[in-house]
């Protein structure tokens, strides 16, 4: 856009901009690439501001395409600069602007063909290769009502930017041909719309306690720990939660997207919650977010306003499971590493599944338990308290009778969801998840003279402490929102006890 | 003004081993004398030992009565006829708790059992307690414990016998359970001092007590090494009837219980059969026995909450709403391991 005479003849023109994206944390900032062609030594190519190695690389790749493309590399030194020098910019995504400015600085190209925002990694044979930052790029393009040029992969990811003109290019002429609107570059392919690889609790069979467990964590957005001996289902049920969540809007879908596009990852099914299972062998780095120089997003961020789930909660390393507390608390989790301090949002609905002891049939009927009591000791104390204490819900999950493995499939997902749905709408009117509920809050919920004295009981028969208290008014108020009713009732304060377990 | 038994007190108070204080006693011809070769340096015992000998008697029983414990001397009328009887009998008993009179089945096993001894030791204690007859045992950690806490859930009253003082709950979380057997009318016995500390040497000699009261001895679980086959050697010493539950061939808490039946014990398999093989060698419990086929509890204790919640109705909504009703009324309670537990109905519980 900025260029010094309009008329392309070699040598006349000495500077050109375009631009591109640079992701801090999730957030996409603006970069230009401006490309200077001066005197001095013939055929030089300088790359400066804060490159990293890929990027340093780029002029060779660069060189290489103009070539094979037909464009004439100019004859004298050239100088690439990406601005704003202070941001690390890293990656192979931005060849193609850096081609492009050159092209431009170089009066190869009209100085139009700068006007556009681009990510893509240069092959030796002109072609495009796929890179990270799709959606950022779309965002800053939208942002600068200017097209956005990027290859198919990355297309299809900003695809979801509807205010942003994005054009799918292959080749680094197509896409001058793009820029200057000489060509109608084809639509990028939607993502597909259609339903994610879920569970529908239609074929979870039984397990009334569960389901209903599993209904009220949705509703209220609780956390739940299912105990349970191995091959009860819980980690079916627990794939089940995404598909009876509301669906998410439009900015949450966005927000979501771009904690995906910043780990490198493309989303399939936008609308639906994202659920995220890390192994417990993962590292800290993996679940919390981190790596060296820039941070990247982990696991729980990728989960953000979906589910996080940890199968086998009690395998994974203490140290990773006492570094969730806060981002559980905050709902977001703060990075400092050596590039940049950012900040990815963490908003996660956590469901954890454990074995109630090494064997796992420790209170089970069918099978006995061979653990000491020692051994079931040392592998509950691995869960702290603190950690223990998120878990509103906390149920036990039994393998189901064959007879009712043969029944019919019972009530789909969709169906629950309508419920579950209607309840978050219940709880939004009020300003606030049933989740997020503290004491004072807690204190305002209206319940009724029932409910009141069956709950001072509880308390009185050490059935509940304090902050057990609490929990079941928070599960109380879901069920009674599930419930369709405003005040807490006897019976909602009641199945809010069972569905707490223990004190 | 002095008593036949002031020296008996005061030397029960210097917290010797019951082995040896025995044989000081007898050799001496009298606790007085015992007393006095203390008091002269004959008999060596720590220095705070020494200094408890010295407190007068009219002291200790004002301290013994304003903490509720009697003092039973061998040959007081409270004093138990069987363990009267036996060659290595007490010279005394500390005692918390109703004077017991029944008849007395001992359930004990190993601290470090397996939730598969645990709920068979609750079970037996509860049958056991609904048949009529009290259980005894020591109050330890696993198997201990679990038979008091089923026998709470019957009329009788259970023994607790301690190495520990009657005053000093040992492990400390089973508090509760002490005092809740108190209130069921237990009793507590100990032949340490009130305020001694669980050191390991005061165990091997309670459990001669343990065996000796008790008309016949079920041992749940039992590795090789271990107080519980201890007590089983004396049981046999004393010709008490020994019941052994089997268990699996290589599970080493097992072991010891699978060693004993090879060796002649009784193999006991559920409460049931144990009630069945205890009528045979008792005779039928002097008191009627429970009717529990209608206790609220019978069927609730230790299910899965899952699998309880069917039994309140079919309805599920339904059935979790009873359930919690239950759970705040005090009836019963959910632990750990998502089980329905029914709690023992005791008076501190019930709060105001």
């Amino acid at each position: 856009m900025r260029v010094m005479s309009h008329t392309p003849l070699m040598f006349d023109v000495m500077f050109a901009s375009t631009n591109s994206v640079a992701l801090v944390g999730v957030e996409a900032r603006t970069v230009s690439m401006e490309a200077h062609v001066g005197g001095g030594e013939k055929g030089r190519l300088n790359v400066v501001g804060l490159p990293d190695t890929a990027v340093r690389e780029a002029k060779d790749r660069v060189m290489a395409a103009m070539a094979v493309s037909g464009y004439r590399f100019p004859a004298r030194s050239v100088t690439v600069n990406l601005a704003p020098a202070y941001l690390p910019k890293s990656g192979s995504a931005y060849d193609l602007p850096i081609a492009l400015a050159l092209l431009a600085a170089a009066g190869e190209i009209p100085a139009g063909a700068c006007n556009v925002v681009a990510l893509g990694e240069l092959a030796l044979d002109g072609r495009l290769r796929s890179a990270r930052g799709g959606l950022g790029a779309a965002v800053v393009a939208a942002r600068m009502g200017v097209p956005c040029l990027l290859p198919a992969q990355a297309a299809a990811e900003a695809s979801i930017v509807s205010s942003a003109d994005v054009q799918m290019v292959g080749t680094l002429a197509s896409a001058v041909s793009a820029a200057l609107g000489e060509i109608d570059s084809p639509p990028p392919p939607r993502p597909a719309r259609g339903e994610a690889d879920l569970e529908d609790l239609a074929e979870v069979r039984g397990q009334p306690l569960a389901k209903r467990a599993l209904e009220v964590a949705a509703a209220g957005g609780h956390h739940m720990l299912l105990s349970g001996p191995p091959g009860a289902g819980k980690t079916m049920l627990a794939r089940c939660l995404p598909g009876v969540l509301p669906d998410l809007d439009r900015r949450a879908a966005l927000e979501v997207a771009q904690v995906w596009s910043a780990a490198g990852r493309t989303r399939t099914c936008l609308s639906q919650p994202p659920i995220r299972s890390p192994h417990h062998t993962a590292t800290t780095a993996a679940v919390i977010g981190g790596g060296s120089g820039i941070p990247v997003p982990g696991e729980i961020s990728m989960a953000h306003r979906g589910v996080l789930f940890l199968d086998e909660l009690g395998e994974f390393r203490p140290h990773l499971l006492d570094a969730l507390r806060q981002p559980l608390e905050e709902g977001r989790v703060t990075i400092a590493r050596k590039g940049a301090s950012v900040t990815f949002p963490a908003a996660v609905q956590l469901v954890a599944a454990t074995n109630p002891c090494p064997c796992g049939f420790n209170g089970n009927f069918r099978q006995s338990c061979t653990c000491t009591d020692r051994m079931v000791q040392r592998y509950r104390r691995r869960l702290s308290g603190p950690l223990l204490d998120r878990f509103d819900i906390r149920v036990q999950v039994n393998p189901v009778d064959p007879d009712a493995m043969m029944g019919p499939p019972e009530e789909p997902s969709r169906q629950v969801a309508e419920r579950v749905a209607e309840a978050v709408r219940a709880q939004e009117a009020r300003g606030r998840r049933n989740r997020d509920l503290a004491r004072r809050h807690l204190d305002a919920v209206e319940m009724a003279t029932g409910a009141e004295r069956l709950v001072e009981g509880a308390l009185r028969h050490g059935a509940l402490t304090g902050r057990g208290f609490d929990r079941v008014r928070r599960l109380a108020r879901t069920i009674a929102d599930l419930d369709g009713s405003e005040r807490v009732k006897e019976e909602h304060a009641s199945q809010a006890l069972v569905l707490r377990g223990t004190p | 003004m002095s008593h036949p038994q002031d020296a008996l007190i005061r030397l029960a108070h210097v917290g010797m081993h019951p082995d040896r204080l025995r044989e000081r006693v007898s050799m001496a011809g009298s606790p007085a004398k015992v007393l006095r070769q203390i008091e002269r340096g004959d008999l060596s015992v720590p220095v705070p030992a020494r200094e408890a000998a010295r407190v007068p008697a009219e002291l200790r029983r004002e301290q013994l009565r304003t903490a509720g414990i009697d003092f039973l001397a061998r040959d007081d009328v409270r004093f138990p006829e069987r363990l009267r009887l036996l060659p290595d009998a007490p010279l005394f008993l500390f005692q918390r708790g109703r004077d017991f009179g029944g008849t007395a089945v001992a359930i004990v096993g190993t601290r470090a059992c397996t939730t598969y001894g645990r709920r068979l030791a609750e079970s037996y204690g509860r049958t056991v307690s609904r048949a009529g007859w009290s259980v005894v045992s020591g109050l330890a950690k696993g198997i201990d414990g679990a038979a008091h806490r089923g026998s709470l859930n019957g009329p009788s009253p259970g023994i607790a016998v301690l190495g520990s003082g009657v005053d000093v709950w040992y492990p400390r979380n089973h508090r509760d359970l002490g005092e809740s057997l108190l209130e069921h009318d237990g009793t507590v016995w100990s032949e340490s001092p009130p305020g001694a500390r669980p050191l390991g040497w005061r165990f091997p000699p309670r459990n001669r007590i343990i065996s000796g009261i008790a008309r016949a001895v079920v041992i749940v679980e039992a590795g090789v090494k271990g107080g519980a086959l201890v007590t089983a050697r004396i049981a046999l010493e004393q010709g008490r009837d020994i019941f052994a539950t089997p268990g699996d061939v290589g599970r080493s808490s097992s072991l010891g219980c699978n060693l004993l039946i090879r060796d002649g014990a009784f193999p006991v398999l559920d409460a049931d059969d144990l009630l069945e093989c205890l009528r045979l060698v008792i005779g039928e419990p002097a008191a009627e026995p429970v009717d529990t086929t209608h206790a609220p509890d019978a069927a609730g204790t230790g299910l899965p909450v899952a699998e309880f919640l069917p039994t309140l109705g079919t309805d599920p909504l339904v059935a979790m709403t009873e359930l919690g009703r239950m759970v705040a009324a005090g009836m019963v309670a959910i632990d750990g391991n998502g089980l329905v537990e029914t709690l023992a109905p005791s008076p501190a519980r019930t709060g105001p």
